[in-house]
């Protein structure tokens, strides 16, 4: 499954060679957070522990590993799909279910503070595509039901 | 110059609407080509939605860019996180057409075309690449000559560089440069281009976001600064807020931390009001009286000067 998501062949240089140790924020300042550890284990099948680790959710997606990578791959692919299968789990931080629940009601992560805008005598805030976005979510939702129903047919 | 919509994002209007007026106000006195659109909704935000859902992630962000793409506008944004994943998305359909199809077949539904034609720049760059030095320097009034800053950039500025292509993205310049032509010096310091770690107040580890946050903040302490210069609201969130919460806490850093557009917009003589300087957490009436000090020390010194000029010395 999570080969789905990740290139072994890549992820195998990656954990031969951490040239990101350097330059990775997280690695340098936050103790107990070594990335290569995580794609040992990822190599070797045996990631299942990590899921429920907060060390997955303290990549910063600060792209440093990516810029820096010869790959062009970088710590952070690895943290992306241990977090990807950890939400389909259901494993994940309270306030990441809260800001997607938000996302997919309104399509915004916070609503202009219109208290505050009248003081500083802003203007009214344009209309925002929520009713357009709504629309196309159930789009997007049918369409991917539809491929999984082909999915499944085809197995 | 191109016409171009400003995509605020959720943050800003939401948590920091003095930033938008410290934007506004400034796009409007450089006589700056710009409009609102109707209809943009989150970019969407990359740690949270891609984690979760890649498909729905690239329909969004497709979506807002074809709302400035319709309109034939340039898209301009203050916020570096919503630059950086409008272009990644943007990147991503460029590169690979069967997806920009089934991308546009889904907004086709709903009235829309994706074509990526749009420019997307984020405020810094922007003002670097398009607006330029001739231009800001003649729109100041009074410079910063004597006050050192730290440019805090902001990851997302700049990085990834496959879709942003604006600045070196280990080595930016871009935003230095804009310090030096308000005439102010940007030290140079370990941990310039160390992210602020504000995303680990978004996953449930505010501890360790603080301790993120110390991490510049103690060293620009130790070297004196006289404000901390940045252009993203997670950013400012992390150095503002933050700093005011640990300093509540016993902690003493006492950094200012000033949006670019209230540099330029006092430089360019609006009031620290007018940028909503009054609405930071984290003071910056020191700031403000130390380069009140510097001009009335200077103004002094041109009297001196021209009395001894009466006086017929060799000045």
């Amino acid at each position: 499954m999570i080969e789905e998501h990740l290139d072994f062949n890549l992820l195998r240089k990656c954990a031969d060679c951490g040239a990101c140790y350097n330059v990775c924020p997280s690695c340098l300042y936050i103790e107990g957070y070594d990335p290569r550890a995580v794609i040992k284990d990822i190599l070797k099948g045996d990631f299942e522990k990590w899921l429920h680790s907060e060390h997955i959710w303290q990549c910063l997606e600060c792209h440093q590993c990516l810029e820096l990578c010869y790959q062009h791959y970088g710590f952070e692919n690895a943290m992306t799909a241990m977090r990807l299968l950890a939400t389909k789990k259901g494993i994940h931080p309270a306030q990441v279910k809260r800001g997607w629940d938000m996302f997919v009601k309104t399509g915004r992560l916070g609503e202009p503070a219109m208290g505050q805008r009248k003081r500083l005598g802003l203007p009214e805030p344009k209309k925002s595509g929520k009713e357009e976005f709504l629309k196309l979510l159930a789009i997007y939702k049918e369409r991917k039901a539809q491929e999984k129903n082909r999915g499944e047919a085809e197995l | 110059m191109k016409e171009f919509a400003v995509f605020w994002g959720c943050t800003i209007p939401a948590r920091f609407p003095f930033i938008e007026k410290s934007v506004r106000t400034v796009l409007n006195g450089m006589g700056l080509p710009w409009r609102d659109c109707e209809g943009f909704t989150c970019c969407p935000e990359k740690s949270l939605i891609n984690n979760i859902d890649h498909g729905l992630w690239v329909l969004t962000g497709a979506r807002n860019i074809a709302i400035v793409d319709e309109q034939g506008l340039d898209l301009v944004s203050p916020c570096t996180g919503c630059i950086s994943n409008l272009a990644t998305i943007k990147g991503e359909l460029h590169v690979d057409h069967r997806k920009k199809e089934e991308v546009n077949s889904m907004l086709k539904e709903v009235g829309r075309k994706f074509t990526g034609r749009a420019g997307l720049n984020h405020l810094v760059p922007f003002f670097h690449d398009k607006v330029g030095a001739f231009r800001i320097k003649s729109a100041i009034k009074k410079d910063f000559r004597g006050m050192r800053f730290a440019v805090h950039y902001g990851c997302h500025m700049m990085r990834p560089y496959h879709a942003l292509k604006n600045d070196d993205p280990l080595e930016p310049k871009k935003f230095d440069t804009l310090i030096s032509w308000l005439g102010g010096e940007s030290v140079n310091y370990m941990t310039k281009l160390t992210c602020c770690g504000q995303g680990l107040d978004r996953v449930d580890q505010h501890p360790t976001a603080l301790q993120m946050a110390r991490v510049k903040l103690k060293e620009l302490k130790s070297i004196g600064v006289d404000a901390m210069v940045l252009c993203c609201p997670s950013c400012f969130l992390q150095f503002d807020n933050n700093q005011f919460l640990m300093e509540k806490e016993g902690e003493s850093y006492g950094i200012p931390v000033l949006y670019f557009t209230d540099l330029l917009g006092l430089a360019m003589g609006y009031s620290p009001e007018e940028l909503g300087l009054n609405q930071h957490r984290i003071s910056v009436d020191g700031f403000l009286e130390k380069w009140e000090r510097l001009w009335a020390a200077r103004d002094t010194e041109k009297k001196i000067a021209e009395e001894f000029k009466e006086e017929g010395a060799f000045i």
